[in-house]
């Protein structure tokens, strides 16, 4: 085995495996990949040495109180999507006798959205599509005591500016949240919306200069209604 | 992986106990903050819950894979928060760092391993390891290291190049195998 030998791209496998590429570096340098046949096989072999490096680390015991609340959402949304495959319940006195009439695993599946989305009427977590101002989608999961917010084909924000959400009860003021995102390239996010939900009626969405902001400095191009 | 990839609750449990602690500590050395750590393993784990993350074998072991994600994670969380304090582990985190007793019995058998890794980072120059601990651990950019070393960002990406090559060729083969 030798030291890979320099060649005339750019040298960002390094950086690249380790994180410390730009969002849009790490993106032209994926786009370069397609290409370069010699830096996908130095990103692979500085892969391996990167895989090793967590070894390093003190090991801990992770806290139970994480373990319970992990598995404890992966448990709610497993029985979520069994109630959403599963047959209607015969009593749901709000599905529309005309769906049902028309049966069959769609009914199934718009009842079992209805009920996620009224709330159910049970703790369990819940699914609520957000008004988005502009493109894309919005929704906002909500269970245990948390909410995460899941973004599809959304616009990056504006230069030098991050996405921030804020928590609204009742009539007063939005609060700010430690949470700050950005999308990726796709648009995409996934966001665990961090602040305690108690009383919450409204998520909402602003944009805001780096590092956010004690309080809402632009109009909201998400709003969701928790209560 | 198959498993939890179909969204069964047990397999998932499974994966979760027998990667925690080590996405936990990952997380841990470079948050600096307990509850940060939680909250970027909780999102790591979620993710693949939620969204069954295809995992590739030819790209390693399920715990590497994992732990890429975790890395990813905590980064993406470091960006978007924009918060630096706390990134710089062992000072503010003391008081939250789990005492001695909590070293769990995998550190013991994979001292080998450990050691064998830490002497490794151990051995680069000192201003090659830098930059591995300030990208790899720390999260930072490389051209935030370029501002805080005051060096061209040329430098920092040559000396991380130069890095892992060196840590390629002194841990052989077993780089890729020890996690």
């Amino acid at each position: 085995m030798s030291v890979v030998e320099p060649h005339d791209c750019s040298g960002d496998a390094a950086a690249y495996v380790l994180g410390a590429l730009e969002p849009a570096e790490a993106e032209a340098f994926r786009r370069h990949l397609d290409s370069c046949v010699v830096c996908r096989d130095e990103m692979a072999a500085f892969e391996r040495v990167i895989d090793s490096l967590p070894a390093a680390v003190p090991q801990y015991r992770a806290p139970t109180s994480l373990r319970r609340r992990v598995l404890r959402d992966a448990r709610e949304q497993a029985k979520q999507q069994a109630r959403a495959s599963a047959p209607p319940p015969r009593r749901l006195h709000f599905a529309p006798r005309t769906v049902l009439a028309g049966a069959g695993a769609f009914a199934a599946v718009l009842i079992a959205l209805v009920f996620a989305l009224s709330g159910g009427g049970s703790s369990g977590p819940r699914t609520i599509t957000a008004a988005v101002l502009g493109h894309g989608t919005a929704t906002v999961r909500v269970g245990g005591g948390r909410a995460e917010l899941i973004l599809n084909h959304f616009p990056a924000p504006p230069a030098g500016e991050v996405y921030e959400v804020w928590l609204q009860r009742g009539s007063s003021a939005p609060s700010p949240t430690r949470t700050l995102f950005s999308v990726t390239s796709q648009g995409t996010a996934d966001v665990g919306v961090t602040g305690k939900l108690s009383g919450v009626s409204r998520l909402l969405v602003t944009p805001e200069r780096a590092g956010g902001s004690p309080r809402p400095t632009h109009p909201a191009v998400i709003v969701a209604r928790l209560a | 992986m198959q498993l939890v990839h179909d969204g069964q609750a047990g397999a998932f449990e499974v994966l979760f106990d027998r990667h925690c602690d080590a996405a936990y500590s990952l997380a841990y050395r470079m948050c600096g903050r307990r509850s940060l750590a939680e909250d970027v393993v909780q999102e790591a784990f979620f993710s693949l819950w939620r969204s069954g993350v295809q995992y590739d074998p030819a790209r390693g072991s399920v715990r590497a894979w994992l732990l890429r994600v975790v890395h990813n994670r905590t980064i993406d969380a470091f960006r978007r928060s924009a918060v630096k304090d706390g990134r710089d582990v062992h000072d503010d985190a003391a008081a939250e760092r789990l005492p001695a007793t909590e070293l769990t019995d995998v550190e013991v058998e994979r001292r080998e391993d450990v050691l064998q890794v830490r002497d490794a980072l151990e051995g680069l120059p000192t201003e090659q390891r830098q930059v591995i601990e300030l990208a790899y651990f720390g999260g930072f950019s490389h051209s935030q290291i370029a501002e805080m070393l005051h060096l061209p960002p040329g430098t920092v990406k040559g000396r991380m190049r130069l890095a892992l090559s060196k840590l390629r060729l002194t841990l052989g083969d077993r780089a890729g195998s020890i996690v």
